[in-house]
């Protein structure tokens, strides 16, 4: 390494980013420039109430959403001059997403749901298989390998879009809202998942309204009205148990 | 770079496999689709059988003819235009003699007086087309005795009271029996029958069997004297010619010859016709192919049809999935792997009913075969042809839908509901 290294590279940065939607002639500032930078490892926790920008900043630096200004920079790649294809290789290859609905297929079973970005990597078959499962073993779902999404409780559906998105083995984890739709034990679950996640080096940004997962975070970015409002690291811990 | 190709095929697999998971989810209409193109391609697949099967019929029924050969009716050919100098057509039996004596190439002639004529044996009656002519009506029209003999030369001489009859008079009248030797009345006079044609077969529906020869001078006396205005006068010639003689010039030849032999002069229009077989071969092929145009393309509509079916279909699709498509992208499916899918997806349907439609048209042609007595022939290459076919028909109408979900952006599908 050179001397004089500058400080470690941001995993995910963002420039001046904004986001505005024209709705019978009126303009939503739905982010309305934002600049951070998150590191690798970090765990961060993005709060603040409905209609304040959250998802729609998520879904810029997950690079699903197209920024109106401003610039998103991911493992040090500018993704503004990148096309759609070379988009969803990097999506592909780097972030994981969990959604609120957990967005399964419908009628296929837990080991190809989450054997689907593996197809797009350009795996072979066997090789898909051998990997989801053992995604879907880490996950404690060794045994619910054929189980379409209809017979899995809420908490078991969330488990596998987690296999999924991690199957990749991707830099960084988005989850928006992930535990919106469970009850608070198996929301405790999930949130036990992104912490071992966490611990083992995974950057996890998550959007919640919840403060246990925030807590647990080691960041909290506040937004309100399109704009970041507060900013903090959280030292102390809270203890994990087991 | 092996490697990468394997690949490539495992994203077809899996494209087929997602095709065939989301066509199988909709089951009942994925087969009403399916539909569509089975029917489409039944039509397109028969209608191009039925027109070579037809093209098939006319060339048999010229070739049973004979193959090299020349018609010659006294018919004013009008087909010039110019005076005519004569009431009526004009062909005689020295015609005939003056033709074969003249002409080079001439294998063998044969002039015909045909009339309607009643059998009657043993209280069983036939009624048949009998053609009045010489022996060498056997050698042009490719007519042999199966068994008994062919009219000769002697019997035209002497007018004899003799017939060969065709099987299928044979049977009306005498069943399985070989009636070579019997008595059978015409028109009430007595005939011997001296022979029974070899079977012919038929030709679109009509039966070439159900025919009786007899010498042309006891046609002549006993039934058409009064029919014909000269007692020498023919119906028609056929003038067989070797193999390899250029019929276009012989007919040249002919011409020639009978024009000077009734004087017609300059563009007067001559009181005969002659037509050759080539020229008979060349107008059906004509005839057959613009029929067979006619018919592929009104089954092609019902094939466009179906294709619009798929494209509705693919459409529909698109929009309930859109979603999945969304999550798909944000998965990192690249835009060509989003229309691969649906393209795969259109393609299957329209292959799969492709197949059954060719099923159905291999089984209605050969029921046209069977029971109308038509060939249908279809071959390896039509069925192959079929199937190449719809699967190029799911890719055109499968197309726009495919590449309309492919655009989709990833945020705007995923929203979707
Ligand atoms: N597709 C859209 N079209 C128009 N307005 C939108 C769209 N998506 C979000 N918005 C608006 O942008 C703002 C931020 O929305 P969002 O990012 O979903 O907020 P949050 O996730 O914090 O609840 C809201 O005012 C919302 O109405
Ligand atoms: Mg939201």
């Amino acid at each position: 390494m050179p001397a004089g290294t500058p400080k470690q590279m941001a995993l995910v940065e963002t420039q001046d980013l904004v986001k505005n939607y024209v709705l019978g002639g009126e303009t939503v500032r739905a982010v309305d420039g934002v600049s951070l930078s998150i590191d690798r490892g970090e765990y961060v926790a993005i709060m603040g109430a409905s209609g304040s920008g959250k998802s729609t900043f998520m879904n810029m630096i997950g690079c699903l959403d197209i920024p109106t200004s401003g610039e998103v920079r991911i493992d040090d790649i500018a993704t503004g001059d990148r096309d759609g294809d070379a988009l969803a290789e990097l999506r592909n290859q780097k972030i994981g997403f969990v959604f609120q609905q957990f967005n399964l297929l419908a009628r296929t079973t837990a080991l190809d749901n989450v054997a689907v970005p593996l197809i797009y990597a350009g795996l072979g078959s066997e090789e898909r298989r051998a990997k989801a499962k053992a995604k879907l073993g880490e996950m404690g779902l060794g045994d619910r390998l054929d189980h379409s999404p209809a017979k899995l409780s809420g908490g078991q559906q969330q488990r596998v879009a987690i296999a999924r998105a991690l199957v990749t083995d991707p830099v960084i984890l988005l989850a928006d809202e992930p535990t919106g739709a469970l009850d608070s034990k198996t929301s405790e679950d999930i949130m036990q998942i992104f912490q071992t996640l966490n611990d083992q080096g995974i950057t996890i940004i998550v959007v919640t309204h919840e403060a246990e997962i925030a807590d647990q975070a080691k960041r909290r970015i506040e937004f309100r009205d399109g704009k970041v409002i507060e900013d903090v690291m959280i030292k102390k811990r809270r203890q994990t148990s087991a | 770079m092996i490697g990468n190709l394997g690949q490539k095929a495992s994203g077809w697999i899996v494209n087929i496999a997602i095709a065939m998971t989301a066509l199988r989810t909709n089951l009942m209409r994925s087969i009403l689709t399916t539909l569509g193109v089975m029917i489409g391609v039944f039509a397109v697949t028969l209608a191009v059988a039925v027109g070579s099967g037809a093209q098939v019929s006319v060339m048999q029924s010229i070739n049973a003819l004979g193959s090299n050969m020349a018609l010659v009716f006294p018919q004013p050919d009008t087909g010039e235009g110019g005076r005519r100098s004569f009431d009526r057509g004009r062909l005689t039996m020295r015609d005939a003699r003056a033709i074969e004596k003249q002409i080079s190439g001439i294998d063998d002639i044969a002039p015909q007086l045909r009339t309607n004529i009643q059998l009657i044996v043993a209280g069983r009656n036939a009624s048949t087309n009998a053609v009045g002519t010489t022996p060498g009506y056997g050698k042009v029209s490719n007519l042999v005795a199966a068994s008994g003999r062919f009219i000769s030369e002697a019997d035209v001489r002497s007018a004899a009271r003799v017939v060969v009859l065709g099987p299928s008079v044979v049977t009306k009248l005498f069943g399985d029996y070989d009636p070579v030797g019997e008595t059978v009345r015409i028109n009430r006079a007595p005939f011997k029958v001296i022979g029974v044609l070899e079977s012919k077969g038929s030709s679109f529906g009509n039966d070439n069997d159900d025919i009786a020869i007899m010498p042309i001078t006891t046609t002549r006396q006993r039934f058409s004297g009064d029919t014909l205005a000269g007692p020498d006068d023919l119906q028609m010639l056929f003038v067989g010619f070797e193999d390899g003689v250029s019929l276009p010039t012989a007919k040249r030849e002919i011409t020639k010859l009978l024009r000077d032999r009734y004087r017609v002069r300059g563009k007067d229009i001559n009181p005969f016709t002659i037509r050759t077989t080539e020229e008979f071969m060349k107008e059906s092929a004509q005839v057959t192919g613009i029929f067979q145009i006619v018919l592929v393309a009104i089954a092609s509509i019902s094939l466009l049809v179906g294709g619009i079916g798929i494209m509705n279909i693919m459409l529909v699709s698109v929009t309930e999935r859109t979603r999945e498509i969304g999550l798909r992208m944000a998965l990192g499916a690249k835009r060509s792997d989003i229309r691969n899918q649906f393209l795969v997806e259109a393609a299957v349907l329209c292959v799969i009913g492709g197949a059954m439609g060719l099923i159905f048209a291999i089984a209605g042609g050969t029921a046209l075969t069977v029971y109308a007595d038509f060939p249908v022939p279809i071959g390896v290459g039509v069925g192959i042809g079929a199937i190449i076919f719809s699967a190029f028909i799911g890719l055109l109408f499968g197309g726009y839908p495919a590449v309309r979900a492919s655009r989709l952006s990833p945020i705007e599908a995923l929203r979707s509901e």
